[in-house]
């Protein structure tokens, strides 16, 4: 037996209500999309109403038919005074009325369901924006942890140099070219490790940067790292000294371009008392 | 207008019902009261509630009559189920208040009435009592529970302390001839 068939025999009890709630719940989910079935079910129904034939026919009392329609009559008066009442600025006659009504009924539908889907679409697209404002401030944000906490290492290095009994420390003055740019220059002479802390410095081109410059006695300077600086003209940076320059240490602040150079193209901003 | 209305069908009384006709309304009443008052009897036992319902559901074939499509069954399918609703529903309301079902289980059965009222019965009628009368009296006694108590089928296997297979088999085999009553007699006389 298929489940078609299934259902087929269910028919029948159903047609009579006599099914039981699971079944029935089957049987009316299979209806709504089989029309052989449904087909066969008024056929079920029209002979179920023949078991009313199996009563004895009882006549009901004259004064029922003339309550039934009073009641109607009176039902379709209230319904009349009730459409005149609606229909008096609408149109003249009742035959136009529930069509006209309907027609408004549908096109206030049609431009409410308009409405909601702008709406639905217009808070759909600023809420897109607010999840890309959101997603940007939080990108901002974790940015800004980032530098806080690089900021913060670079400050317990510096600090962690300062307080070594290793360390160097060097003054560097600013020339006729940055004549209020001074620089400390920290450096340990064994491992090479080394800090720059700048200030007063010209602000940074937008496409040039500071480079280092590492001038072993009797060489051609040597490249260190580029850096830019803040609004007061401060930077710090760290690296090594390359093992050449370690010895006797100078060092030079030029101005070049942002990609960097392999010699000094430009006047010394900064530089060491003997540079 | 009466001689008209004796020739209409039941489907064009519904539908100027359906156009707030009150004469096609008292027509189909005229026409069906007997069967449709006997039925709401057989199911709440007491003339005052029936008349009651009888109302009530001429009032719903006045407001829903545009509901009515012949596609999907006869008018008088139509008619009897909402008698039949209305006074299932009332039944319910008054068996919670613990009156009516004792009373009609304990009803003898009403194939036969009095030779006054057979009269009283239509053509049609009388074409489908007698098949209802050549049912065995189990598949019979089945479909009344069903019918007129709104008893599911577990219900009257619990009511008859039979085993539920054996009563849906039972209630099959009466609807099936219940179909064949309507294929094979109804079909001229509509």
């Amino acid at each position: 037996m298929d489940d078609h068939q299934q259902y087929q025999d269910l028919l029948a009890l159903h047609a009579l209500d006599a099914l039981d709630a699971s079944e029935k719940a089957l049987l009316e989910a299979h209806l709504v999309n089989c029309a052989e079935c449904g087909s066969a079910l008024v056929e079920w129904r029209d002979a179920t109403g023949l078991l009313a034939h199996a009563t004895t026919p009882v006549t009901p009392s004259d004064e029922l038919r003339a309550r039934i329609l009073a009641a109607t009559q009176a039902e379709t008066r209230a319904s009349q005074t009730a459409a005149r009442v609606v229909q008096m600025p609408v149109a003249p006659r009742r035959s136009n009325l529930w069509p006209n009504l309907l027609r408004i009924a549908a096109a206030i539908a049609i431009v409410g369901l308009l409405v909601g889907l702008i709406v639905v679409w217009r808070r759909d697209v600023v809420l897109q924006r607010d999840i890309a404002r959101l997603t940007k401030e939080r990108n901002r944000t974790a940015d800004q942890l980032i530098k806080e906490r690089e900021a913060l290492a670079r400050e317990r290095e510096a600090l962690a140099m300062l307080n070594s009994r290793d360390t160097k420390k060097m003054e560097l003055a600013g020339t006729q070219t940055a004549q209020n740019a001074r620089a400390m220059f920290v450096y340990n002479p064994q491992t090479g490790h080394a800090m720059l802390m700048t200030e007063g410095l010209p602000a940074t081109p937008a496409d040039k940067a500071y480079e280092v410059w590492f001038i072993p006695k009797g060489h051609t300077p040597m490249p260190g790292k580029m850096f830019t600086v803040d609004s007061s003209g401060r930077a710090m940076v760290s690296g090594e000294i390359p093992l050449e320059a370690r010895a006797n240490v100078v060092i030079a602040i030029t101005l070049e371009p942002k990609k960097g150079s392999l010699a000094p193209t430009s006047a010394i901003y900064l530089g060491s008392p003997s540079s | 207008m009466k001689a008209e209305l004796s020739k209409t069908s039941d489907g064009d009384l519904l539908r100027a019902v359906a156009r707030g006709d009150q004469t096609a309304l008292a027509g189909i009443y005229d026409r069906y009261r007997l069967i449709l008052f006997g039925l709401v009897m057989r199911i709440l036992h007491d003339r005052g509630e029936a008349e009651d319902v009888l109302q009530e559901a001429f009032l719903q074939v006045w407001r829903r009559a545009g509901d009515f499509d012949e596609a999907r069954g006869r008018a008088f399918t139509w008619l009897v189920t909402i008698a039949r609703s209305r006074a299932l529903d009332r039944l319910r309301a008054s068996a919670s208040r613990g009156r009516v079902a004792t009373e009609a289980a304990q009803m003898p059965h009403d194939e036969v009435g009095d030779a006054a009222e057979d009269a009283l019965r239509s053509e049609q009628g009388a074409i489908v009592r007698q098949g209802l009368s050549d049912l065995p009296p189990e598949q019979r006694q089945a479909l009344h529970l069903a019918y007129f108590e709104g008893l599911t089928q577990t219900e009257i296997a619990a009511r008859l302390g039979d085993p539920l297979g054996t009563v849906k088999t039972r209630m099959r085999s009466g609807m099936i001839k219940l179909r064949e009553l309507l294929r094979d007699k109804l079909g001229d006389l509509k």
